[in-house]
């Protein structure tokens, strides 16, 4: 026998979350961006990194955690290369001399949007930390969807081109990797053909959510479910389910949840923590002031004072119930509809993380139609498979569950 | 007066012109006034000392309801000059000015002090004369949350015409994060909009509804301060409170042993100091 | 071809999981440290030489509660998701 090989999962849900914003500028100018203080001024100095760095890692016993994700935000991180390959260094070096428990369980984690992917410096980082990484590039679907709402800073030209020329590249160095699609109102009468874009590129897993902000118009929800359908088709028909995945589609969505049973907060806010370039802490990126309309940032320490755990308390005691309002809490498709405490923040009445926003209200209702068409036609597809040849019936039955 | 609608009137610490107290005279209504002003003397008066220092060569007359506001510091150091206090008033309530500044070197001596106090009361009681004070006593009586319940039960009107949830937010004019902490909530021309009212209701507020520290003021402009939310106690306060009301549990104990009071009434044994401890991992 | 030839517990899947990982850090360490840091650059030579070995030892010792099926030429995988060993031809 020779050596053996090991696959490469990683161990979410046990890790934590920690975010360097490493740059507030960027190349694109996304109309959809919730970054309103985008700017190409503010640059976290190595200093700032590495005492945050110093402070985490010297004070495991406030992050018992087993496993960590280091992840680095823009703007666009990867304008940054150079700062963070330093600071990756300095972090695998730390981890390693203080006989820190995340040296056995770490990764650097990256969204990217892919411009400069290709570019030597960001491959060499790669190919320097491949056993550690985590790469997701945002390619919004088709070139008329992207170029919709991503586009260049400055002459607003579409970035499309310059962002699939990358997805090959990043498909050979990350072949399970998967992006994040965004929906606005503008874009959805082209998500269809963008998620069956998306798959025909190789990209096999295709998380996509619609934005929290209040931008929904009239009608929308109707348009938003047609197109649902109609991709649920193309998936059955020509039998996508079985190698590709869309987000949209989950059996676990659209259910009542018994208050009793499932009051657990959505989000992952306060068990996150995020670092600006004055050494600010945050609860999550989304209560750094440039995520913020309306707000003051939502400060839970320094690298220099430490955390200050009562301003997480709100974060921990959080549950669903409290935030919710009644026609949440009886809504009857409720399961898998999504909420982001930094937007609840955002758009509250008073300065409070209790407050859930329901503007993505209509649009959870028409995906759980849609969802709900999708699972009707599949199970509807099985069973007439199983009719026609059940010897077959263990192996898709096996591949419907693995899809769950 | 309708809907059972009490007034409280904080008096300030020089006299108020003759119209005024006319016009205060006409309503049913109890006066809060600081225990060196002159004013009108009233069993219903609340009368409110601040410091320790000069409690002594104060004359507390028989049955007074006192206010005592003093730094933590003052509490674990001064426990003697509290004490001297119980045999002269009918109730005293004890407000610490700076909860949000202890640290956990402090909380033995607070234990301490507290027990310093159980034994001055246990002797009232034990006397016939069945002194009250927030710290010690509130505990046995209760079977509910009794908080302050501002923004819910009560309401403010600042000298500005204004309503705010509590004195407190009128008066503070201090920036804790997360923008202006002296914010209004209508005013006389427009009325009362309290937006996210429900806030300010236990059944809002995820640690204080699993406790049973009851007699817990369940401050919501110290919950601002702290914790930037005002149904979030900060750790200091959960653990303050805790230690009151286990050293309640202790007296309450001493007290069903020497008098025949409070027979069956009964404050379990708990293994936290903190709620957050025991909150439900959903 | 792959195929599933036996599993290991959750526990035998953790310590194997935990040196998969050293060992991948020591690797990705190694292209950055140098004798310059003669301390920490010698602390990981000898622990690289100490997780190699415990590595092997884990298959070795597990192939000895197990048994599983091998073949000229293979290899054995482990699926850190599912604890199941695929012997891969």
């Amino acid at each position: 026998m020779s050596q053996q090989t090991i696959f490469l999962p990683w161990q979410e849900g046990s890790a934590k979350s920690i975010t360097f914003i490493v740059t507030k500028d960027c190349q694109l100018a996304c109309k959809y961006c919730y970054l309103v203080g985008k700017n190409s001024k503010e640059r976290m100095p190595f200093e700032i990194a590495k005492g945050a760095i110093d402070y985490i890692l010297h004070h495991e016993e406030i992050f018992p955690d087993e496993s960590v994700v280091w992840e680095f935000i823009g703007g666009e991180p990867f304008l940054e290369i150079e700062l963070i390959d330093k600071i990756c260094d300095y972090l695998k070096i730390e981890m390693y001399r203080l006989n820190h428990h995340w040296f056995n369980s770490y990764r650097f984690s990256f969204s990217t949007n892919g411009i400069n992917y290709h570019e030597p410096r960001v491959q060499e980082f790669i190919h320097k930390n491949i056993n550690h990484l985590s790469i997701g590039i945002t390619i919004d679907g088709t070139q008329k969807k992207h170029d919709l709402n991503r586009i260049y800073k400055g002459n607003g030209k579409g970035t499309y081109e310059d962002v699939v020329k990358n997805i090959p590249l990043w498909l050979r160095d990350f072949p399970y990797g998967g992006t994040k699609v965004t929906v606005s109102s503008k874009d959805i009468p082209y998500i269809k053909d963008s998620i069956l874009h998306l798959f025909s590129l190789g990209i096999h897993e295709v998380s996509i959510n619609c934005v929290f902000e209040n931008v929904w118009q009239e009608g929308d929800d109707i348009l938003f479910e047609d197109q649902l359908c109609d991709l649920a088709d193309e998936i059955i028909d020509l039998g996508l389910n079985e190698d590709y995945q869309c987000s949209f589609f989950n059996d676990q969505i659209g259910k009542p949840l018994d208050p009793t049973l499932f009051n657990q907060n959505w989000c992952g806010a306060g068990k996150m923590l995020s670092i600006d370039a004055t050494g600010n802490f945050y609860p999550c990126t989304r209560f750094a002031q440039y995520s913020l309309r309306d707000k003051h940032a939502w400060i839970v320490g320094n690298i220099y004072d430490g955390i200050d755990q009562n301003k997480l308390r709100p974060f921990l005691t959080l549950d669903r119930l409290t935030q919710s309002p009644d026609k949440c809490i009886k809504c009857e498709v409720a399961s898998g509809c999504a909420w982001c405490q930094g937007e609840n923040y955002d758009a509250a009445d008073t300065p409070t993380i209790y407050q859930r926003s329901t503007a993505i209200c209509k649009m959870h209702k028409a995906r759980v139609r849609a969802n709900n068409y999708y699972w009707n036609k599949l199970h509807r597809k099985l069973g007439i498979e199983e009719e026609k040849t059940s010897k077959h019936k263990e192996s898709m039955c096996s591949e419907y569950n693995s899809y769950c | 007066m309708k809907q059972n609608l009490s007034v409280q009137i904080v008096f300030p610490s020089y006299e108020l012109p003759k119209e005024y107290l006319t016009v205060i005279g006409q309503i049913d209504h109890t006066i809060i006034t600081e225990s060196t002003t002159p004013t009108l003397s009233s069993k219903n008066s609340i009368y409110v000392h601040s410091g320790l220092t000069n409690l002594p060569q104060f004359d507390f007359l028989k049955d007074l309801n006192v206010v005592i506001r003093c730094k933590f510091s003052e509490i674990i150091h001064g426990g003697h000059l509290i004490a001297s206090v119980f045999p002269f008033v009918r109730r005293l309530n004890i407000v610490m000015t700076d909860i949000e500044v202890i640290n956990g070197e402090d909380l033995d001596g607070y234990n301490n002090t507290l027990n310093s106090l159980s034994d001055v009361i246990l002797k009232e009681y034990v006397r016939g004369h069945f002194v009250q004070t927030n710290l010690l006593t509130d505990r046995f009586m209760l079977d509910e949350m009794n908080n302050c319940n501002a923004g819910i039960e009560t309401i403010t009107l600042a000298p500005d015409g204004k309503f705010y949830i509590c004195p407190a937010f009128y008066f503070d004019s201090g920036d804790y994060g997360l923008g202006d902490s002296c914010f209004n909530v209508g005013d006389l021309e427009n009325g009362l909009h309290i937006p996210n009212i429900r806030l300010y209701d236990l059944e809002h507020a995820p640690l204080c509804r699993i406790c049973d520290a009851y007699q817990c003021k369940r401050c919501v402009w110290l919950n601002r301060k702290t914790t930037y939310e005002v149904n979030t106690p900060s750790h200091e306060q959960c653990v303050i409170t805790h230690i009151e009301r286990n050293a309640s549990r202790s007296l309450l104990k001493r007290i069903q042993e020497k008098t025949t009071l409070l027979p069956n009434k009964v404050i379990k044994e708990i293994n936290y100091l903190d709620p957050f401890d025991i909150k439900p991992n959903y | 071809m792959k195929r599933i030839v036996g599993s290991v517990t959750e526990q035998e899947k953790k310590e194997i999981q935990q040196l998969f990982e050293r060992r991948n850090g020591l690797n990705e360490l190694a292209k950055i440290l140098n004798a310059d840091n003669d301390a920490l650059y010698q602390k990981l030579i000898q622990d690289m030489g100490e997780t190699a070995t415990k590595f092997q030892q884990w298959w070795d010792c597990m192939y000895e509660k197990y048994k599983w099926e091998k073949a000229e030429n293979g290899n054995w995988e482990i699926n850190f998701n599912t604890n199941e060993i695929l012997l891969v031809e």
